[in-house]
């Protein structure tokens, strides 16, 4: 042991005594750089969390009052010469009679009920009452009567969709003060309205046709839904999966798995990484560019907005995989080769039953982030204002005019109405719902996988 | 080194399984193995010895081909097994590695149950005609690698939850299970009670009748209890190649003596 001062160890010399149960400089110096370093932290995430919480919050309360909707219920008589002006029942000729026709028989309908019920319309004129119904209501009733010609003649109790302002005005989003400023509507309306709610003629609901309904003009508001843009989303989503996750998979395991390592590979590695960052926007163009101007596939179409947000979620799913891929241990590849197993067998026997989990988890994030993409598809055409239906997924439905629920937010936002604004704080809590809901596929998938072993 | 139990054992040699010849290992730029001739004998145990970094494991891996899989490694020379050229173009190192098995420095269990680690070899080689006879290679590997009590009622369960010196003779017993005509063993009982070692060191004995078998030790004592050939690297070279009893009691290189007297390594 005579050279044990070699190793800085005194030779001589016991260790200094000292007290386990005080602490010396030293130790209290590391422990309060640790105190602060957790107390960074913490802060750090009450910070995020109170943000998004503040932005959950006013998402939520603009939000929720789109899913109500103010309806009107009164009775109709539904005047045969009005609307069968021959007489012959014959859907064909009614359909002659237009929504005008339509609309002034609500309209007296309406006048009608409120005397009946004894309703006081002071300061008020007819046309003030026919701005209480929806310019939507009137179609809704002309095409159920050419779907019915058996109804004419009958009295039918109408429960149809108040418009934006008097809808607003339920809401609170309309006041007595806006309305004295507000042209389109006034102070008497307003009136009536209570009137109106309390005789139980003007009522309010959950709104189930702002998930289904299309897209509406800037006139009516309420009777705008999401409809086209969830379909449209959901169609891009399954196209975006299918064309991203085999190719994102297979050139993940190739890239990892099989390929040299020579100058070739670490450009294409050092492209997919730079392909990643590459702003959205650039992807619409290079779409509007390839598939709409060079390929001739159609405008607006779930078809062209799935693979121009394939483009740009491939990166992001290679990447996430080869980072899982990469995360199996080495190890696992050695015993498997060492048995006899062929490269191949390697990989799908032992490397990604391993690797799935993290896979998955990166490939449901990324399909969640093009699930919130905008700005690439308001270059292809998908911002159009589409009033029509996609066709189911095996009528081609994924060539035809849709929009996309992150697009119908933007364009809702962007109307003056702030009836619109409402329904695009709604979008977002629908969007919202859609990405909970992937996420927790996530999770639940990752949990799956992990508990085999 | 009173310590040590030389047994001389008769060595028939029925002839050389692997020759290597000239053998260099670079790794990048490093020259890890240097010119090493070796011939390894069917039905013999071979001990590798040497110091930590000498290029035991490099070597063994050589003979199997498992340093393809390290991108910066380059293997020049010629190794052959039964007189064929292991490195030749046409030679696919999967068929190469179902004859030549090897057990891992580390314990590597596939994360999947006990049976399947085991069956996994067979099976991909289509050894097995039928499930009873699949059970039966489990059940006789499992024996052969002294596992087979402490799992039998549990074959089911991952092969990862069992313990360090357990999972290394998992490892034995599925690289026995797929019948290599050499099994190379990279330190097997590193990780084992001196219990296990000596059912391990049985094995290794028993396998010696149909195989032949290289093992890497750092225990001299083992070296010399299993093996009848042993080979001393020093530093990328293969210093000394000969019987077992020669090598521990009559060193002919002065490194290989101080080596086994315990002044280098
Ligand atoms: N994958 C690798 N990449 C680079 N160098 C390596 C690699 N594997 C081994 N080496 C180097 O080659 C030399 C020989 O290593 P090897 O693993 O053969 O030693 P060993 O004799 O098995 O040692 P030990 O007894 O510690 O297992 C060492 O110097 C090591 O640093
Ligand atoms: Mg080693």
């Amino acid at each position: 042991m005579s050279d044990a001062t070699a190793n800085g160890i005194p030779a001589s010399g016991a260790p200094a005594k000292s007290s386990l149960l005080t602490q010396d400089a030293l130790m209290r110096k590391r422990n309060a750089a640790e105190a602060r370093f957790k107390a960074y932290g913490i802060a750090a995430i009450a910070l995020s969390l109170s943000v998004l919480f503040i932005m959950l919050w006013t998402i939520f309360t603009d939000g929720v009052s789109a899913f109500r909707q103010a309806s009107l219920t009164f009775p109709v008589t539904l005047d045969a010469e009005r609307l069968d002006p021959e007489g012959n029942r014959n859907p064909e000729e009614m359909a002659r009679v237009t929504t005008i026709g339509y609309t002034n028989l609500l309209n007296d309908a309406l006048v009608a009920h409120l005397a009946a019920e004894g309703i006081s319309t002071e300061g008020v004129d007819d046309g003030d009452i026919a701005d209480f119904i929806s310019r939507g209501t009137p179609a809704e009733l002309r095409d159920q009567v050419l779907a019915d010609p058996a109804l004419l003649g009958q009295t039918i109790t109408v429960s149809g969709f108040a418009s934006g302002r008097i809808d607003g005005y339920l809401k609170g989003r309309v006041t007595r003060e806006t309305a004295a400023v507000d042209t389109n509507i006034s102070v008497e309306q307003l009136d009536l309205a209570d009137r109106m709610v309390e005789a139980g003629i003007l009522t309010s609901g959950f709104n189930w046709r702002f998930l289904t309904n299309p897209d509406a003009s800037d006139q009516r508001p309420e009777m705008s839904g999401l409809g086209v843009a969830i379909i449209g989303s959901a169609y891009m989503m399954l196209l975006v999966a299918i064309f991203t996750l085999p190719m994102g998979i297979a050139a993940s395991i190739y890239l990892e798995e099989f390929a040299p390592k020579n100058r070739w590979t670490d450009l294409i590695e050092v492209n997919i990484s730079n392909l990643a960052a590459v702003p959205s926007i650039v992807y619409g163009i290079l779409g509007l560019a390839v598939f709409i101007n060079f390929a001739g596939f159609p405008q607006s179409s779930s078809l062209v907005g799935a693979l121009v947000i394939s483009l740009m979620t491939l990166p992001t799913i290679i990447i996430a995989a080869r980072a899982a891929i990469r995360a199996v241990p080495p190890s696992i590849r050695d015993a498997a080769l060492g048995v006899g197993a062929s490269k191949m067998q390697t990989v799908f026997h032992h490397v990604l039953p391993l690797a799935a989990p993290g896979i998955l988890t990166g490939t449901i994030l990324g399909l969640a982030t093009a699930l919130g993409e905008t700005a690439p598809l308001l270059l292809i055409g998908m911002v159009a204002f589409v009033q029509n239906y996609p066709a189911g997924p095996f009528d081609g439905g994924m060539l035809d005019p849709a929009t996309a629920l992150p697009v119908q937010v933007y364009s809702w936002a962007s109307r003056s109405d702030p009836a619109f604004i409402e329904r695009s704080a709604g979008a977002i809590i629908v969007l919202l719902a859609f990405l909970v809901v992937m996420n927790i596929i996530a999770i639940v998938l990752r949990r799956r996988f992990e508990r085999r072993w | 080194m009173d310590d040590l139990r030389i047994v001389e054992r008769s060595v028939d040699t029925q002839g050389f399984k692997i020759t290597a010849r000239g053998v260099q290992v670079y790794y990048g730029e490093k020259h890890a193995l240097k010119d090493v001739d070796c011939d390894i004998l069917d039905k013999t145990v071979t001990a590798f010895i040497g110091p930590s970094g000498c290029g035991k494991s490099t070597f063994l891996r050589c003979l199997n081909r498992m340093n393809d899989t390290v991108s910066i490694a380059r293997v020049q020379g010629e190794i052959r097994l039964d007189g064929e050229d292991i490195y030749d173009k046409r030679v696919d190192p999967v068929q190469l590695r179902a004859k030549v098995g090897m057990v891992f420095q580390k314990p590597n269990p596939f994360p999947k149950s006990i049976y399947d680690n085991v069956a996994y070899g067979p099976k991909i080689h289509g050894l097995t005609r039928s499930k009873s006879e699949l059970d039966g290679i489990v059940e006789a590997s499992l024996k052969k690698a002294a596992l087979w009590n402490e799992v039998k009622d549990r074959l089911g369960e991952p092969g990862t939850g069992l313990s360090g010196g357990q999972q290394q003779r998992l490892c034995i017993a599925r690289a026995v299970a797929t019948h290599p005509e050499v099994l190379l063993m990279d330190e097997p009982c590193s990780a084992l009670d001196p219990i296990a070692t000596a059912q391990v060191e049985e094995l290794i004995d028993e396998l010696r009748s149909n195989f032949s078998v290289v093992i890497v030790t750092h225990s001299m004592q083992q070296a010399a209890r299993v093996s009848q050939k042993t080979a001393f690297f020093h530093l990328g070279n293969l210093v000394e190649y000969g019987e077992t009893g020669q090598i521990f009691t009559n060193p002919k290189d002065p490194r290989t003596e101080s080596y086994i007297s315990g002044r280098i390594g």
